[in-house]
């Protein structure tokens, strides 16, 4: 019941993740922030069991920021999302699993933007662009319908917000706020659209 | 829906004449929405072995990370690389160990012995017993297809650019009466001397 | 409490030396001598079988032990300490083919003995084996042969010999061995090179010869009755596969005569 959309243009990657805290019929806040960054170039957007999200979020969060503080040196988008893949795997089969579902936004000055979908199971996937939630089932047609590669930041936006115009228009279940984060060599960002 | 199929794959190792090809699809699916086209479930062991799983897509991930790590190690143990043979009785060991609590893949060994310099083909259910096979093996969500198109396609002694030809057309004829997999294909050829390998555009609907 | 305060008996002197391990190798210095020889198409390994007295039934004492289809060893040195290398080796020898379904390489076999030898010269409340190790076997680089000793460094050898008569035996081999030499002439070398220094007469009994070599099906049979298979048949190599062996009393006689 919760959404993350997420696409990689020519020099960003965008992330957009639904503000709706709810619990069965009963909405409790709509300015939930469901995205930690990891990095100064980072950032982790995530949904799944709540409880679970930002208890997981928060311990990857610390750990790579362990990391980095301890050698020195901030991993790459690549490594960090293979670090929340491994933990996650981990997870699966241990006796309390969590059911946390990931996007991994981040910048490489080497590699340029990526961005990483990645399930509670564990499933590791470099993508250009990607949703997890309900939301997947229509937005992922309309970036099908319109995703270019390479596309400015101004295109970019705009196609975001058609696929956020979508879920609102479409979607039985109410989600009127989205956060925007935007990944690009100076890092994250939070924009508004 | 079984864990079997949730991610969508299928797969096959067919043996040529001083050759072996290991052809799989590359789409990546969860509960049928496809997430992409460009995953990797077959994997390069060494000069001489190559190993393609099919089932749930994390457990293809978490266990070529422990397939590897043991093969390096071995490389550096023995000075050599491991045989296809060898291989796939780690390969099948590591599964047997977690008898009452699988992974969820099988997977397709193929490779040419350093020794002996022959094609071997194998595959293993989910809990590592190994089936060896003179001709082809195959694996994934739609076997029934891919056994039909590789009964019907295959013959002996093939060379590479024959066999190239056979595993793709039996492959994607296969997948494509699936609703699990496709999406475009890619075919591994191994001979002696070297690795060929060639990707195939396939309709995508 | 006893293991939280067990500390390591194997200590420096303020020399350098690690007196307990040349104590160990003292103790294999007086052991029974033991002799290898790698030839071209095989290894043998011989040892001295003198026994305590007449009254102990001889056949029951082997020197020469198996510890897989392809590789066994002769030892120098105390009897027990070496049946519990034999019993890890063996069980190391296990648990690589529970993986590989493949017999090991000698070398690694080797270096699991060696680990368990070294770990005996730095653990805590333990004191090293009092023996050295000639082992042979076959593997995909050919014949092998290795001595193993109490501080866990191991040797490949072409011609070897530890134990008490362990110098004229290595000068006797020195002076013997040609590079090429076949499986029957290094019988007769590793037979001979026993022979230096031994105290009495040799005889089919009081020696023990073993070989790595292809298994003449006649030989296998007439082993006491155990049909010797040489191990896996899907091993591409299984017809041709050399395997260990050891030779029958009646074999050694046979020997004995021509010498």
């Amino acid at each position: 019941m919760e959404t993350l959309i997420s696409l990689t243009g020519k020099d960003y990657v965008l992330t957009a993740s639904d503000m709706t805290a709810a619990r069965s019929i009963l909405v409790f806040k709509v300015n939930e922030d469901k995205t930690r960054d990891l990095s100064p170039h980072i950032t982790m957007a995530f949904c799944g069991e709540s409880g679970d999200t930002v208890q997981f979020a928060e311990f990857i969060q610390k750990n790579i920021r362990l990391y980095a503080i301890r050698n020195n040196f901030e991993l790459s988008p690549k490594a960090a999302a293979n670090y929340v893949r491994t933990q996650l795997a981990e997870s699966l089969r241990s006796r309390s699993p969590y059911a946390v579902n990931v996007l991994i936004a981040g910048f490489d000055e080497h590699e340029g933007p990526e961005l990483y979908w990645l399930d509670y199971l564990g499933t590791l996937c470099k993508i250009p662009f990607g949703a997890h939630g309900f939301a997947s089932n229509f937005v992922l047609s309309t970036l099908d319908n319109a995703y270019l590669p390479d596309m400015d930041l101004e295109q970019g936006i705009a196609l975001l917000k058609s696929a956020i115009k979508v879920v609102q228009q479409r979607m039985l279940i109410s989600q009127p706020n989205f956060q925007i984060k935007l990944v690009n060599k100076d890092g994250v960002s939070v924009i508004d659209i | 829906m079984s864990i079997m199929s949730y991610n969508g794959s299928a797969m096959l190792a067919m043996v040529g004449r001083d050759c072996v090809a290991i052809a799989s699809d590359t789409q990546l699916s969860a509960n049928g929405q496809m997430i992409s086209t460009d995953f990797q479930r077959v994997h390069m062991v060494n000069n001489n072995v190559m190993i393609g799983m099919s089932g749930l897509a994390t457990d293809v991930q978490t266990l070529w990370a422990d397939f590897r790590a043991r093969t390096k190690m071995y490389k550096l143990r023995e000075e050599r690389d491991i045989s296809p043979r060898a291989f796939a009785h780690m390969v099948s060991s590591a599964l047997y160990q977690r008898r009452f609590g699988p992974y969820f893949i099988e997977p397709v060994i193929a490779g040419i012995d350093p020794d002996t310099k022959k094609p071997y083909v194998c595959s293993t259910d989910i809990i590592g017993c190994i089936e060896k096979s003179p001709n082809f093996v195959v694996a994934g969500t739609c076997t029934e297809n891919l056994y039909g198109m590789c009964e019907t396609l295959f013959r002996p002694d093939m060379d590479a650019d024959d066999l190239f030809e056979t595993v793709a057309q039996a492959l994607v004829n296969a997948f494509d009466r699936d609703a699990y997999s496709g999406q475009g294909a890619i075919v591994h050829i191994l001979t002696p001397t070297e690795l060929i390998t060639r990707t195939i555009k396939t309709r995508t609907d | 409490m006893a293991d939280r305060y067990s500390f390591s008996l194997t200590t420096f002197s303020p020399s350098g030396k690690l007196v307990q391990i040349e104590y160990a190798l003292n103790a294999v210095a007086s052991g029974f001598t033991s002799i290898g020889i790698k030839a071209s198409n095989g290894v043998v390994i011989a040892t001295e079988k003198k026994l305590s007295s007449i009254l102990i039934s001889e056949d029951t004492v082997v020197k020469a032990v198996p510890i897989c289809d392809t590789i066994g060893l002769v030892y120098s040195g105390m009897t027990p300490d070496a049946k519990v290398l034999i019993d890890r080796a063996r069980k190391a020898a296990q648990s690589y083919r529970r993986v590989f379904n493949e017999e090991p390489p000698v070398l690694q076999l080797v270096r699991d003995i060696a680990s368990v030898m070294q770990e005996y010269t730095q653990s805590g409340g333990v004191r090293p084996f009092g023996v050295s190790l000639l082992v042979a076997g076959h593997d995909h680089n050919g014949p092998a042969l290795y001595q193993v000793d109490p501080s866990g460094s191991y040797f490949a050898w072409k011609a070897a010999a530890i134990g008490k008569n362990m110098l004229s035996g290595k000068t006797f081999l020195e002076k013997r061995y040609t590079e090429n030499i076949d499986l029957t002439d290094a019988i007769y070398t590793a037979i001979l090179a026993l022979k230096e220094g031994f105290e009495g007469e040799l005889t089919e009994n009081n020696i023990e010869v073993a070989v790595v070599a292809p298994a003449p099906p006649e030989a296998a049979s007439s082993a006491g009755g155990v049909v010797v298979t040489g191990g896996n048949p899907d091993d591409p190599l299984y017809q041709t596969r050399p395997i260990f062996r050891r030779l029958t009393p009646a074999e050694i006689k046979d020997y004995l005569v021509n010498i």
